[in-house]
């Protein structure tokens, strides 16, 4: 216990540097600036902004970039809210209540309710993460390749059964990222796979092409076919900020309920953000004593998610830090942009930069009181944001995006690789496939190729080796029961309802 | 890629009808990739004793591809799915073109070797950014000149401020210096 808390003191002397409180302060305003924009998710304003944090620090840049992730969730929820068009999936239920709220004139309320319950579960992940680091990484050290190897199966898996659609079809975008990552040199013998002899493929695809062209790029060809008088963006002046006594009372159970359910959501590899708040949402309805008042603007029913899918957003930095494994798309980002700095993620980070690993939980809660802080008195700002008419609006994210992904390497035939994935994502969602397994998978390719190589190396070729050790066993063994609960006709049909509602 | 989507929707003469012409043509794609894939790795070495090969990876990971992609393609065939939406052409054509535009222009490129006797000079950061943003601002219908080319300056000097100056990033500016 009491390392616990020199561990967070050692991290709020990082974190707490005038520098590092300034990167997480920047990096929440602009995540926040960049997330409010219509069409723009998580993913894609992190991939878009990651250009920016690579001049910095290493530690400053995490610190910034976690900065810019909460802003983006948080930017979505006042979409959300306020015109009724999420961000990203993880505020889709905001929506349903959040946005009759600013109907009613509540927009105040909704937003300030989405913002202190978002801190709250901060405060409250914050100590989890902390608490559960420490432990996990120990259990890090028993893993062998082959425990990897099965690890990111499950984690893909995960991918997988949260994916909406076809599992068939998630399956296959997998394997697509799978074949896409392993471009480039071969990590042995350094031979060149499947580079067409071209010179500029030789080091593989940089994942910030890809993503930037899946997510950036593709979403806004896609926007460009869709009219835009759909937007209904609230003109009514927002009056009182602040939720009334009695919406704090009815909030309260809410946000403790979706903390603890996000929380642990959020641990489990595979998206648990979006699922967390859709589930927080469906229980609150499901205990409310008037399930009715949701869907026209119950308080509740903006509380519980939004505390959910911060409280996972936190705690899908756990498998990262312990096992240095993404869990989903965003914490792939992360993994992107800590190899850039040289960092491997992994149980090695806590014990080899314990100023990095306990800064950036640090920063984690500083992220949160930021967004309280700065988004409150700027929700007038972001609604002025929403009248910025799209047709100014994507040739600006072109060209930022452009810039930032020459900025890389310095090199032109990355921005063509992804303005080649834009194309790409764009014909993958006229064919309802998703991007992000694609793009998971993409960032995993080369590690679990890696443990594969190393664990059939080990074993002296023989393949049963992933189910003979106990710990392997049971991964592949919750991963197939997962594959197998979701190809159910039963669950599957409510799995779809899920997404629908 | 999207010329594959604009094949009729039903399955040539056969008395099949493609039911799910999203799934069919989308596994028929994802097929292709998985032979363009073991067709690229062919020439890799294989498993050697224990250990995997630079091939061994690649070609398994296509050859599973394969299998999933026609098991999505078979989908297509049995069961009824939406058509395919239609594929806009204005649009991706101006955005996909104003990128490309953008990294052949920032350090100049010879076109040379696709065919076309043409070699662009680089032009820097403060024209390309403003080239590409004029470029793929004509993707919108909705598109007026004077506030566009007032967006493109402003665009464009928010960008050299936060990406030369305050980012400190090298980048030539104009094609002079």
């Amino acid at each position: 216990m009491t390392d616990l808390f020199a561990n967070l003191w050692l991290g709020f002397s990082v974190a707490a540097h005038p520098y590092n409180i300034g990167f997480c302060l920047l990096g929440a305003l602009v995540g926040t600036l960049v997330g409010v924009l219509p069409g723009i998710g998580t993913v894609a304003t992190v991939a878009m902004l990651l250009p920016i944090t690579f001049g910095l620090p290493p530690v400053g840049a995490l610190i910034m970039l976690a900065g810019i992730y909460y802003g983006a969730q948080y930017g979505g929820s006042t979409t959300s809210v306020l015109v009724n068009i999420p961000g990203e999936a993880t505020s889709v239920v905001t929506c349903l209540d959040g946005h009759q709220m600013a109907r009613q004139g509540r927009a105040g309320a909704a937003l300030s309710i989405a913002a202190i319950g978002s801190f709250f579960a901060g405060c409250v992940a914050t100590v989890l993460v902390a608490a559960l680091g420490g432990p996990l990484t120990s259990v890090a050290l028993l893993f062998g390749p082959a425990e990897y190897f099965s690890l990111m199966v499950l984690g893909l898996i995960f991918a997988v059964v949260l994916a909406k659609g076809s599992v068939l079809k998630a399956i296959a975008m997998i394997l697509t990222g799978l074949l896409l990552s392993m471009i480039g040199s071969d990590l042995e013998t350094g031979a060149g796979r499947m580079t067409f002899d071209l010179p500029e493929l030789s080091d593989g695809i940089g994942f910030a092409n890809v993503a930037m062209g899946v997510f950036g790029f593709a979403e806004i060809i896609r926007n460009l076919e869709m009219s835009q008088e759909s937007r209904d963006i609230v003109q009514s002046k927002i009056k009182g900020l602040m939720p009334t006594r009695q919406d704090l009372i009815d909030a309260s159970g809410a946000i403790a309920r979706g903390t603890i359910l996000g929380s642990l959501l959020g641990i489990l590899p595979g998206g648990g953000a979006v699922v967390s708040s859709f589930a927080a949402y469906t229980f609150e309805k499901r205990i409310s004593k008037h399930p009715e008042r949701f869907g026209r603007g119950a308080i509740e029913g903006v509380a519980a998610p939004e505390s959910a899918n911060n409280a996972a957003a936190q705690t899908s930095f756990i498998p990262l830090l312990t096992l240095g494994i993404p869990p989903n798309a965003v914490m792939a980002l992360m993994v992107g942009a800590m190899t850039i700095h040289g960092i491997i993620p992994g149980p090695q980070v806590m014990t080899k930069q314990p100023e990095l690993f306990w800064g950036m939980i640090a920063s984690m809660w500083i992220g949160n009181l930021m967004l309280v802080i700065i988004n409150l008195p700027l929700v007038g700002v972001w609604v002025s944001l929403l009248r910025v008419p799209y047709r100014l609006l994507y040739p600006s994210i072109i060209v930022f995006c452009c810039i930032g992904i020459y900025s890389i390497n310095n090199s032109p035939t990355d921005v063509i690789i992804a303005a080649v994935f834009g194309l790409f994502g764009y014909w993958l969602t006229k064919h309802e496939f998703e991007p992000a397994p694609l793009v998971l998978a993409f960032v995993l390719g080369p590690l679990m190729e890696e443990n594969l190589r190393r664990a059939m190396l080990i074993a002296r070729g023989d393949a049963t080796v992933f189910l003979t050790r106990p710990i392997s066993a049971g991964l592949i063994f919750v991963a197939l029961v997962l594959l197998a609960i979701a190809t159910l006709p039963m669950i599957r049909k409510r799995r779809d309802e899920v997404f629908v509602e | 890629m999207p010329d594959d989507a604009k094949a009729p929707p039903h399955g040539g003469g056969f008395q099949f009808k493609v039911r799910g012409p999203r799934d069919f043509y989308g596994g028929l794609v994802l097929i292709a990739l998985a032979i363009l894939a073991i067709l690229a790795s062919g020439d890799l070495p294989g498993q050697a004793g224990f250990a995997f090969g630079p091939g061994t990876a690649p070609r398994m990971f296509a050859t599973l591809l394969a299998i999933v992609g026609a098991l999505v393609a078979l989908t297509g065939l049995f069961k009824d799915g939406p058509p395919i939406e239609k594929y806009a052409f204005k649009g991706p054509a101006y955005v996909v073109g104003a990128i490309i535009l953008f990294a052949l222009l920032i350090r100049g490129a010879s076109l040379e070797y696709i065919g076309i006797p043409l070699s662009l000079p680089a032009l820097g950061l403060v024209p390309s950014t403003f080239i590409a943003f004029m470029v793929s601002i004509l993707g919108s219908s909705e598109m007026r000149w004077v506030e566009s080319l007032l967006a493109a300056v402003g665009m464009t000097i928010f960008c050299v401020v936060l990406f030369v100056y305050l980012l400190g990033l090298p980048f030539q500016l104009w094609p002079w210096t």
